[in-house]
């Protein structure tokens, strides 16, 4: 059998089928993280430390889409026209909406996707990593892009109030979506990763009528539209999404990150559910074993993964959100170590 | 004479212009205010909070049926502070999310529900450091203090703002409440909070029980 390279592992698991180990990468590591256990390293060092079957590049993290940097520092208006405030964690935090008033709409220009700072580092992945580890990109789904810049409390509302407007706005996002997707496909991504949360701890944020006619259908066009250019695509929403887990397997999608543990899902069952329909990414608990656990914990969540999710093919394992700063850098070390080890296949644990 | 039954339907379906004629209407009939909070507001909200934890109502629909009780209770607060005898349902809070957060979302609903509830909440905003919760705490008269963190890494701040109510003499002067998506009961305990909320509708449950 040829030796399979992190590409290969990662587009078979994405088939839903077996490869030789399970495949491991991350969405986002942090810097503090990296920086502890790697000092000095870039990401580049990160991923063939790590050995990463795939690379990742965020939109959000592209220079221009901090299109003007505000008082102190901390705060930047973004590529949409929302004030966002940079914490120094994962993602920067909305603090103030563009959209006020439905007015606003009437003015208000999503940005231009065919600027070419967009695609700068994703080219630059391609070129270094293409054939050996798998090329992602990483965005938000329109459905969060929307609750940003209308405004959480104003879009949650809209959806009752004024559920039109909700339909134009998301329509704006999706059509820059849809020339972004096409674009990165054309400079190289192989999986288009949307991310962007559809449930809290406890139940989806919105009914199950609302998700079917004015969410899914937005995100399954971003889908259909990069299955038809030949890219894998996958979604990452934390929180309890099983009363709508079928409208979003339903789409398409070959991958779905991360099978919340803090929404309490369970990974076995829904690897018996739909494991046969799409690849299960995570779910390596990164909100108390991560960050509170022992090595022995660490290693034991791992291998509940590997038994609950690798049988079969279609799994990746991937922490249950991110590593985040206050994961600790050696229990992020013992994750990877223990998903080499375990994770080969035929599964014997 | 006016149904109160009317005020808490109307909240329910979220009719903000309804609730509020009606309201007025209940105002001029010299219906004690107190009375129209209970059969008409708090009514509204027990249902619309039992559906939520059910997974019957979801956020959008909480967040208008709330924002029709809170002009309700707009209408309500004069007669319902010049009451004597009904200081007790004017129960204070302030809530904030703790330093180093600035997720907001989860809070500004456990507020609002908690002000449909007949709460007066005072709001002290994001990334709130702990002496700052203290001076609150300090000069103002609230029952419960609400915590609010939303990344496992600013969680610790929640117990770092419970030591300094210790600290500064204050914490028995107080109840503390946490919340946030990665917050636990194990973690309430072990940090020595009063009370953990899972979502706002609980916090609502919790907060009367904690000032009972």
């Amino acid at each position: 059998m040829k030796t399979l390279t992190g590409a290969d592992r990662i587009f078979m698991a994405l088939e839903l089928q077996e490869p030789d180990r399970v495949p491991h990468f991350e969405l986002t590591l942090d810097r503090k993280v990296k920086e502890a256990i790697l000092p000095g390293a870039s990401y580049d060092e990160a991923v063939e430390y790590f050995d990463w079957d795939a690379v990742v590049t965020d939109e959000e993290d592209q220079p221009g889409y901090r299109v003007e940097i505000l008082e102190g520092g901390n705060y930047f208006r973004d590529q949409w026209g929302t004030i966002k405030q940079d914490m120094g964690d994962v993602n920067a935090y909305p603090i103030e909406p563009a959209i006020k008033s439905e007015k606003d709409l009437d003015t208000w220009r999503p940005p231009d996707p065919d600027e070419s700072w967009r695609y700068e580092e994703l080219a630059r992945l391609v070129k270094k990593y293409k054939g050996q580890r798998a090329i992602a990109v990483l965005f938000p789904d329109p459905f969060r892009v929307a609750n940003e810049v209308r405004g959480a409390t104003d879009h949650f509302m809209d959806f009752v109030r004024n559920p039109d407007f909700i339909d134009r706005l998301s329509g704006l996002i999706r059509d820059y979506y849809l020339r972004y997707i096409r674009n990165c496909i054309e400079v190289g991504a192989e999986i288009i990763f949307i991310q962007g949360d559809y449930a809290t701890t406890r139940w989806p944020m919105l009914s199950r009528e609302h998700f079917a006619k004015h969410v899914i259908p937005v995100f399954k066009t971003l889908v259909d539209e990069a299955k038809s250019r030949g890219a894998y695509t996958a979604k990452h929403t934390d929180g309890n999404i099983m009363p709508i887990i079928d409208l979003i397997v339903d789409t398409g999608i070959h991958g779905l990150h991360p099978i919340d543990p803090l929404g309490g899902m369970d990974l076995g069952k829904v690897k018996g559910e739909y494991g046969h329909r799409v690849c299960l990414i995570g779910n390596v608990d990164c909100a108390y074993v991560l960050t509170w656990g022992t090595l022995e914990e660490v290693r034991e969540d791992v291998k509940r993964c590997v038994r609950q999710a690798a049988r079969g093919g279609g799994f990746i394992c991937m922490s249950s959100n991110s590593i985040h700063s206050a994961v600790k850098p050696e229990n992020y070390v013992e994750m990877v170590k223990a998903i080499h080890e375990h994770g080969k296949y035929p599964i014997s644990i | 004479m006016i149904d109160l039954s009317e005020i808490a339907k109307s909240i329910v379906e979220a009719n903000i212009a309804k609730t509020e004629k009606l309201t007025k209407v209940a105002i001029d009939a010299d219906i004690p205010a107190e009375e129209i909070l209970n059969k008409g507001l708090v009514a509204a909200m027990q249902v619309i909070g039992e559906g939520f934890e059910r997974g019957e109502i979801f956020l959008p629909e909480l967040l208008m049926s709330g924002e029709a009780a809170r002009t309700a209770v707009k209408l309500l607060r004069p007669s319902l502070t010049k009451q004597e005898g009904v200081r007790r349902h004017a129960n204070k809070a302030a809530i904030g999310t703790v330093q180093g957060d600035v997720h907001d979302i989860g809070k500004n609903i456990v507020i609002m529900m908690l002000e449909a509830n007949g709460w007066d909440v005072t709001d002290l905003g994001v990334d709130v450091a702990p002496e700052e919760f203290c001076t609150a705490v300090k000069e103002n008269d609230f029952q419960i203090l609400g915590l609010s963190a939303l990344l496992t890494s600013t969680m610790p701040n929640q117990e770092r703002t419970i030591s300094a109510l210790k600290a500064a003499g204050l914490r028995e002067k107080v109840k503390v409440a946490i919340g946030g998506a990665t917050v636990s009961q194990r973690y309430a305990d072990q940090i020595g909070a009063d009370c953990y909320a899972t979502d706002a509708s609980d916090a609502v449950k919790k907060f009367k029980a904690l000032v009972q």
